[in-house]
């Protein structure tokens, strides 16, 4: 067969080699960067600019903080189940370290759903914090998140880990509806849906703008930040491989000058 | 500050975006420490002679 006919990887195939992705990274950062701090300031000067809300007055202003945290909190766990499903079904190298990279992430926009939305909740509701469905499954949320990182930890052998967490990420991902319609099945303090709804979003157009933009602002810093710590995951595996092969060729009598590592490389 | 926040509810405002930013910059502050680490280790191992395959041929 000749060398014309085998196809150049093309896509997700051709980011399957970390190098590859690490070099598209480089140059992505900058421009993700920029967009990100340009839409901030703006959904920033929107969040102030809307007046006050006819119920909640001025407090309405955490909700744009507020709602894009618990969106980015729901959105990289779904970013951790497309990994999972990558290391299960279609077994892409870079899956796990996706899946691996979003939980940290994952993990500070739910601390900071329910942050802010405690703040919230003192003055609106008169209580900090109230065991309904809604709050009680978004902490749930954190602790699946936390227990994930600790299951990645545990595990030393990086593909038992990597299965063992797809597992785990998949089982945890029932959760994901029960956070979306808990308001729905349950009788909760918290309110119901008034973007994602149907017949469309029940906010007045100043306040939907505000927060569609800082959501936006939101998705842009997740999407960086999780291309970089993908880069700090790959860099981590680069590094433990080489330690493996100096340590063998220590053990083999003595190092040789120039010896490669293929693993994530 | 009293046109942003309001009287009423200025510490509750104050604070939910407070701890958006300090834990939004803690988050960035620690991938760039982490990266800045994993360079020098990945830097120290290739003065060792340890070549990643990607510049085996260098």
């Amino acid at each position: 067969m000749s060398t014309d006919a085998i196809k150049k990887p093309s896509g997700l195939t051709a980011l399957a080699n970390p190098t590859r992705f690490l070099a598209l990274v480089k140059v992505l950062l900058p421009y993700l960067w920029v967009a990100t701090i340009v839409l901030l300031g703006v959904g920033l000067w929107l969040s102030f600019s809307v007046p006050d809300d006819y119920q909640q007055g001025r407090t309405v202003r955490i909700m744009f903080v507020h709602v894009p945290s618990v969106w980015m909190a729901m959105g990289a766990y779904m970013v951790m189940v497309s990994g999972a499903l990558g290391v299960l079904v279609w077994r892409h190298p870079l899956a796990d370290v996706a899946a691996r990279s979003a939980a940290p992430i994952g993990a500070a926009f739910t601390f900071l759903g329910l942050a802010t939305g405690s703040i919230w909740g003192r003055p609106m509701w008169g209580t900090w914090w109230e065991w309904d469905a809604r709050l009680t499954s978004f902490l749930v949320l954190l602790i699946i998140y936390l227990g994930l990182m600790a299951l990645w930890n545990a595990v030393e052998e990086p593909a038992k880990s990597a299965r063992m967490a797809a597992v785990a990420i998949l089982v945890g991902a029932i959760n994901i509806p029960i956070i979306r319609f808990s308001v729905e099945w349950f009788t909760t303090l918290h309110q119901g849906p008034s973007v994602i709804r149907q017949g469309g979003p029940s906010l007045a157009p100043e306040f939907l703008q505000a927060l569609l933009v800082m959501g936006l602002a939101f998705l842009l810093l997740f999407t960086t930040l999780h291309l970089m710590a993908m880069r700090n995951e790959i860099m981590r595996r680069q590094i433990r491989t080489a330690q493996r092969k100096a340590a063998r060729s220590h053990q083999t009598g003595g190092k040789k000058m120039g010896s490669t590592t293929s693993e994530a490389s | 500050m009293e046109a942003l926040f309001g009287t009423k509810y200025f510490g509750f405002i104050l604070s939910a975006y407070s701890v958006t930013t300090v834990v939004l910059l803690l988050l960035v502050v620690w991938i760039l420490v982490t990266h800045k680490s994993r360079k020098r280790q990945l830097a120290k191992l290739e003065q060792a002679g340890i070549k990643r395959a990607s510049r085996a041929n260098d």
